[in-house]
């Protein structure tokens, strides 16, 4: 058994400290940025040093863990954290021919930065580990968190991620083409299929444990898979829900990462193929953008849902409901290689 | 539970082309630091390096990639030493396309070994180069996936110096949860412009080649390289051969400072222990260690403190970055293969050039190659953040 | 340039090259300890002082461990620039 409890979202919404998913801020520029919060929690001496991705990590972790003090291990995800920091190094290491050079960029530039300052604040010596594997790193986090609480029952941990939009990346996958060329708001995404997307971030943080108790979700299972081929993905669905949801209880929604890119749409229809045409269906990256660990902004509406008992109306794709929603089954799709499956469930009573 | 085991291994570095050639350096004590002879850096000659002895068009050539492709020389040396890994153990092209077969990669250049390509990309208006989708730490793990066409439970790990050792354990979990069958696990690092000037700014760098545990040892030297080995369960083996069972495993953070150790080494000594716990061993069972030992004066001195502390006789240990320098990402999956080496042919391997130990704690570590009975071997790898991980392997 | 003048060119610099976005000029005190208590800088900060050195001053600190005795406090650095700067 594994259960979310607290979470904490920092993302291009108004999500922290409380969540307001009435209305859609609009992206500017093909960019969803995070307005960042003050972060009272983080010592001054040691956030002068932190870049937009560390920053927002600590700052979801340090107010998490004051109700919950002693993680057993900090998971983090992230795949560009950092990289705003890594390409201001590259600029001196080019600006002053490999000369005399400063290391704060380069030291806050590790993808395991984030990890390891959330350690250090709070004097935490267990386990601390960084996934970085693109699209993915995100779910291979949650993986890892779910097989620590199989080996360790009683214990909790800190799950998270982090991705933040830097210049320097976002100009490299423009021009490769992963973001629309022409001006399009987030609330238009949908409208009119192009190739590319806009570009988004986020930090999320959540302890997870064994006790089912004051929990917010309950984790099923996680799932990911490498292909280009829709029809194997389309295959990986179907065997998810075989193993993981029992016959006669479907989810009660299906929530996907559509982005607008043109290119995720045979994937995208396959998925919706393996449900019922009377399935609800959400998505979500028209609120967060698009960003690796983007799939745990998609968890994190799903306790909101949860909570709630409602499907915020900006999320809503097709078969709007009313009905309770009991059990969420999420895909994902990270630039069509990537795909990622997860199953949670609401806690009743 | 059945034991995980190690059923291939694949090693590319300064001292050989493969984990045989390794092997021969290291039983003659052959350095493979000297200085940079085709990375373009201001730093060639002035810096001693322990490069991977190919030119990146060589390697391409090696590992049979299209001349066009986007590939890095990371992801290059990461597809070599998997390709001989994967051979060695004899799986099938199926077998490594299945759905529970894993794989687990680590690396913190990644792409970024290609500097000006990277910088011209990040602020150019039109165009870029073919290597726009390279510069991530995925890519040198997706270059491996792509290959062999493998459908199962992928990851990339990034923890600074002990990234692979964690791939390492990351895999094997996998394996134990029912994620994944067998998993293939490692990590690559090339020389990179990005790493070279980050540890020079650092003043970690040394302009001789590494001493480590020496009293007059003065940082590191960079290597480059790749290391995968194939996991299993003992009760798959079939009948092929078993190097080494992965017996035990320590991931703990120092939480004292961003790129040093406490200390009294708090992080390395609870690494240590843990790993120590998690096997079910005593410390006096650890026949020899493959330190950590970068030659700086901070770890070198923190990993003897807690080595002082954990052992109540400390073990034989070396530092094989004496002859590879340090791999970064690579070194955990490198220096695993070392210390199963150490098993499979019991023998243990010198910590070059060292000459007097360091004042405070005493510690003189082995000085020549020689054959031992050797049971069980721990390897430490301790990365930037804290991040500190212990492998234990044994005899089987 | 005059001391006092170097002094508060000096704070400035420190303040703006370490990003202690909290700190002003004022709040540091010529004779308070750079780097334990006081300010409480770290080692990564004792590196960006040395590079600061060069970079606005050309002054060259080639040992670490001399340019920790340099970077006590704001006095020992101000003398230290006076007598040795090539800018």
């Amino acid at each position: 058994m594994a259960y979310f409890h607290r979470s904490i979202c920092i993302s291009p919404q108004v999500s922290f400290p409380e969540a307001d998913l009435s209305r859609l801020r609009e992206s500017k520029n093909n960019l969803l940025e995070v307005t960042e919060p003050d972060y009272p929690g983080i010592p001054p001496g040691v956030k002068r040093r932190m870049g937009k991705s560390v920053r927002m990590a600590v700052g979801a972790a340090l107010p998490l863990l004051e109700d919950y003090p002693a993680p057993e291990g900090m998971i983090i995800a992230t795949a560009n954290g950092g990289m705003e920091d890594c390409l201001k190094f590259l600029n001196q290491i080019l600006e002053y021919n490999e000369g005399l050079l400063t290391p704060g960029n380069f030291v806050q530039s590790t993808s395991n930065a984030a990890a390891a300052q959330i350690a250090l604040v709070t004097k935490n010596h267990s386990y601390n580990i960084t996934h970085v594997h693109r699209g993915l790193a995100f779910e291979n986090a949650l993986m890892d968190t779910i097989m620590l609480l199989k080996e360790n029952p009683s214990s909790g941990y800190l799950l998270g991620c982090t991705d933040e939009i830097s210049a320097y990346n976002y100009n490299i996958d423009r021009l490769a083409g992963w973001f629309r060329d022409k001006p399009v708001l987030n609330r238009d995404l949908f409208l009119s299929p192009a190739k590319g997307t806009i570009a988004g971030e986020g930090a999320f943080m959540v302890w997870m444990d064994n006790k089912r108790s004051g929990a917010s979700a309950e984790i099923h299972a996680v799932k990911t898979l490498h292909s280009m081929d829709p029809t194997v993905v389309e295959e990986g669905m179907k065997q998810f829900i075989s193993e993981n949801v029992p016959a006669g209880e479907n989810p009660d929604l299906l929530m996907t990462g559509e982005n607008g890119d043109e290119r995720m749409n045979p994937f995208l229809e396959s998925i919706e193929s393996c449900f019922p045409a009377s399935m609800p269906i959400a998505r979500f990256k028209h609120l967060c953008g698009e960003y690796c660990t983007a799939s745990s902004f998609a968890c994190w509406l799903s306790m909101q849902i949860f909570q709630t008992g409602k499907i915020p109306t900006l999320l809503v794709k097709k078969n709007p409901t009313d009905s309770p929603v009991e059990k969420i089954i999420i895909y994902n799709n990270y630039r069509e290689l990537q795909h990622s499956f997860i199953l949670m469930s609401a806690i009743d009573g | 539970m059945s034991r995980i085991i190690i059923t291939g291994m694949g090693l590319i570095s300064a001292i050989g082309d493969s984990v045989e050639t390794n092997r021969d350096s290291l039983h003659n004590e052959l350095t493979g630091i000297s200085h940079i002879q085709f990375y373009k850096t201001a730093y060639a000659g002035k810096l001693p390096t322990a490069e991977v002895r190919h030119t990146t068009e060589e390697l391409n050539r090696k590992i049979f990639q299209p001349e066009s492709s986007s590939i890095t020389r990371t992801s290059l040396l990461g597809l070599h030493a998997a390709a001989e890994a994967i051979r060695d153990s004899g799986l099938t092209l199926e077998q490594l396309s299945s759905k529970d077969t894993a794989l687990v990669g680590a690396t913190t250049v990644g792409g970024m070994c290609l500097t000006d390509e990277l910088y011209h990309d990040a602020k150019a208006k039109e165009g870029g180069t073919p290597y726009l989708t390279s510069y991530d730490y995925a890519s040198v793990t997706l270059a491996i996936q792509e290959r062999y066409r493998m459908t199962g439970e992928v990851s990339t790990i990034n923890t600074a110096c002990s990234s692979s050792a964690n791939a390492i354990i990351y895999g094997a979990r996998l394996i134990r949860h029912g994620f994944a069958k067998r998993a293939i696990v490692g990590g690559a690092e090339s020389l990179a412009k990005f790493t070279i000037n980050g540890f020079n700014a650092l003043n970690i760098l040394s302009s001789r080649p590494c001493a480590p545990f020496d009293k007059n040892r003065s940082g590191l030297n960079l290597g480059e390289g790749a290391g995968f080995l194939v996991l299993e369960k003992e009760e798959d083996l079939q009948g092929r051969k078993s190097y080494a069972a992965f017996t035990g495993f320590g991931n703990k953070n120092d939480a004292y400072h961003p790129s040093s150790n406490s200390p009294e080494g708090t992080g390395p000594y609870m690494s240590m222990k843990a790993a120590l716990e998690n096997s079910g061993l005593k410390s006096s069972d650890i026949s020899y260690i493959n330190a950590h030992g970068t030659a700086t004066e901070n770890n070198d001195e923190t990993e003897s403190r807690a080595m002082l502390r954990l052992f109540e006789k400390v073990p034989p240990f070396s530092s094989t970055k004496s002859y590879t320098g340090h791999t970064l990402g690579a070194a955990g999956a490198i220096e695993a293969i070392y210390s199963i080496l150490n098993l499979a042919h019991q023998e243990i391997y010198a910590s070059l050039s060292f000459n007097d130990p360091i004042p405070e704690t005493g510690l003189i570590p082995v000085q020549h190659y020689n054959k031992q009975p050797i049971e069980h071997v721990m390897s430490n790898s301790f990365g930037f953040g804290g991040n500190c991980s212990t492998l234990i392997f044994s005899k089987t | 340039m005059e001391t006092t003048d170097l002094k508060k060119q000096l704070k400035e610099q420190i303040i703006h090259f370490l990003n202690l976005t909290t700190v002003k000029p004022e709040d540091i005190k010529d004779d308070e300890p750079l780097f334990g208590e006081g300010l409480g800088l770290d080692s990564i900060d004792s590196i960006e002082l040395i590079v600061l050195l060069s970079r606005e001053y050309g002054i060259n600190i080639q040992d670490p461990k001399e340019g920790r005795k340099i970077l006590t406090d704001i006095n020992t650095m101000v003398s230290y620039i006076e007598k040795n700067r090539t800018k």
